[in-house]
């Protein structure tokens, strides 16, 4: 408990800062947004664009001039940019542990380090659901000027329950990540390097027809913010896949962390 | 049952040496010091039994139990001092003092405030704006705040100005007394001597001689440069006078033995200068360890 509250408090500055980020990126979003509302110009722009582009974006299945569909193409970069803090923070709430030279400390108290991880990682878990409220309260504060109905707020919340899932599978491959690499000034980097590599995937995979098998390696195409309109719910069996990545990630970085050397 | 017991420890970063079939018992109430020059395993030997890093071969048993198997349970009772202190930023000194305090089993709040009062430390102070004396400060206060039955020092005098090194080692002296055990790593030689029972000398990984201090003090080599006009090697030949060097009119000399031989055989001489000092623990390990 003591470990667990000693690194939320430590973690709080960074939470302030991407939140700020995050609203920056809610609020500038809208505002954009309220260029596109009820705009059929746009509509006919964006049917010149290229078929494969569209299903990329998001474009075909959301009409982004109505608010719903706009949070339907704004999904991705809400997905995105949590599953990047959620990323960071994991690697970083165990490397910097090296980096910073604080586990000749840390790890010379009478703390297993399985135990370690575990309060480490769930404090990143509180920040991330900071994260996520704060996102959400967001969207919704500048969603309500458009008086959206309660099937765009229920969409918003499912949304949201689908980033959580995705901030926890990238949190668990950062803790991972940062576990396992005795090189701790790359674990950031290559934790990130693993995030974006995924979401290209997920572009990919949607463009590219004969590669369509790869949107089981990418979190980012688990959770299609069009499916979770038109369904109304989640996926059960990418739950229990994302479920299964959490686990394994964990395990690897229990394993891992607990029989590799410290970097002093 | 020994407190630390050390056997044929092994290890290897990579190709590169850490430490070789090191073995050494320490036993309870003991201050036990471990010296070689930097780079000779001293660091990487304690790393291994507090198992912060794992040997490639070989075991180490604390208080008779394995060090990496109970190395949680174990550290309930060790108290570790390292060579250099890095804390976490941002937090000032009674909140580090308080966190590491809530990992022990027992209340160290009275013994907490007792050592920061012996060692003149400001807790109210950041972390971040220490010096590195203060810092090193902390790190006695939280290494020795739960009373610890072993007691595990990595160069601790670096950084202490001699008032608070005279403060340190008179605590540490006390916490002997009271029972504690004390695993004393240095490279200087002096403060082993005057502190350790037994020392365990270390070199290029390896360690080359365990023995009592007493036993060393008798082996007490003194460096002996005298100058003067005319000074030949030849004056100063006699038993126990090793390494002697003649180089632009002094004479330098190693000398093992009755000191009162030596100063009859100097004072016969008409010097310019003389000293007499203890030989580096280098010099120590160049010219009789070989």
């Amino acid at each position: 408990m003591n470990i667990f509250l000693r690194e939320v408090k430590g973690n709080v500055r960074s939470l302030l800062i991407w939140g700020v980020i995050v609203l920056l990126f809610v609020t500038v979003g809208f505002a954009k947004f309220s260029a596109y509302e009820g705009n059929p110009e746009l509509l006919a722009i964006l049917d010149e664009f290229p078929p494969a582009m569209m299903e990329a974006f998001n474009f075909k299945a959301f009409n982004l001039t109505t608010i719903t569909g706009f949070y339907g193409v704004m999904f991705s970069y809400f997905a995105l940019t949590l599953s990047i803090a959620a990323a960071m923070w994991g690697s970083d709430i165990i490397s910097k542990e090296e980096r910073d030279k604080t586990v000749e400390f840390s790890l010379t108290l009478p703390v297993r380090r399985e135990k370690m991880v575990t309060a480490k990682t769930l404090a990143v878990m509180v920040n991330c659901i900071g994260l996520l409220l704060i996102t959400w309260v967001a969207i919704v504060y500048n969603a309500a000027t458009y008086s959206p109905d309660a099937a765009f707020y229920e969409f918003v919340a499912l949304g949201m329950v689908a980033i959580f899932i995705m901030q926890m599978i990238f949190l668990a491959v950062g803790v991972l990540i940062g576990c396992a690499l005795k090189e701790y000034r790359r674990a950031g980097s290559l934790a990130v390097s693993v995030l974006l590599g995924t979401y290209f995937i997920s572009i990919i995979s949607s463009m590219v027809e004969s590669l369509s098998f790869l949107k089981y390696f990418s979190p980012f195409t688990y959770f299609n913010p069009a499916t979770l309109l038109r369904d109304s719910q989640i996926d059960l069996g990418y739950v229990g896949l994302s479920a299964a990545i959490i686990a394994v990630a964990m395990i690897g970085a229990y394993v891992t962390y607990s029989k590799r050397d410290l970097y002093i | 049952m020994s407190i630390i017991e050390v056997n044929k420890l092994t290890k290897y970063y990579g190709k590169a040496r850490g430490i070789v079939d090191v073995s050494f018992k320490v036993e309870e109430g003991e201050i036990f010091g471990f010296i070689g020059p930097n780079g000779a395993g001293k660091s990487t030997t304690i790393r291994l039994f507090l198992s912060l890093i794992y040997p490639t071969s070989g075991d180490s048993k604390i208080f008779g139990q394995d060090a990496i198997q109970h190395g949680p349970e174990l550290r309930q009772q060790i108290g570790y001092l390292p060579s250099e202190v890095f804390y976490y930023e941002r937090m000032k000194v009674l909140e580090l003092l308080k966190y590491s305090a809530s990992f022990y089993d027992r209340d160290c709040t009275q013994r907490m405030y007792e050592l920061a009062d012996i060692m003149e430390l400001d807790l109210k102070r950041r972390i971040d704006d220490l010096s590195y004396g203060n810092k090193k400060k902390v790190g006695i206060v939280q290494g020795l705040l739960h009373q610890p039955k072993l007691i595990v020092l990595d160069e601790p005098t670096a950084g202490l100005d001699p008032l608070m090194q005279r403060n340190f080692f008179q605590l540490i002296r006390e916490e002997n007394e009271r029972g504690a055990t004390v695993f004393f790593s240095s490279h200087i030689l002096g403060e082993v001597q005057r502190m350790c029972n037994r020392v365990a000398i270390i070199k290029e990984g390896s360690v080359i001689r365990i023995e009592d201090i007493k036993t060393m003090q008798k082996d007490n080599y003194k460096k002996i440069r005298v100058m003067g006009n005319g000074l030949e090697t030849s004056r100063f030949e006699a038993d126990g006078v090793t390494n002697m060097i003649q180089e632009n009119g002094a004479v330098t000399f190693f000398y093992k033995g009755d000191i009162n031989v030596v100063t009859k055989m100097i004072s016969a001489q008409e010097l310019a200068d003389v000293t007499i000092e203890e030989p580096t623990l280098e010099e120590i390990f160049m010219h009789y360890y070989e």
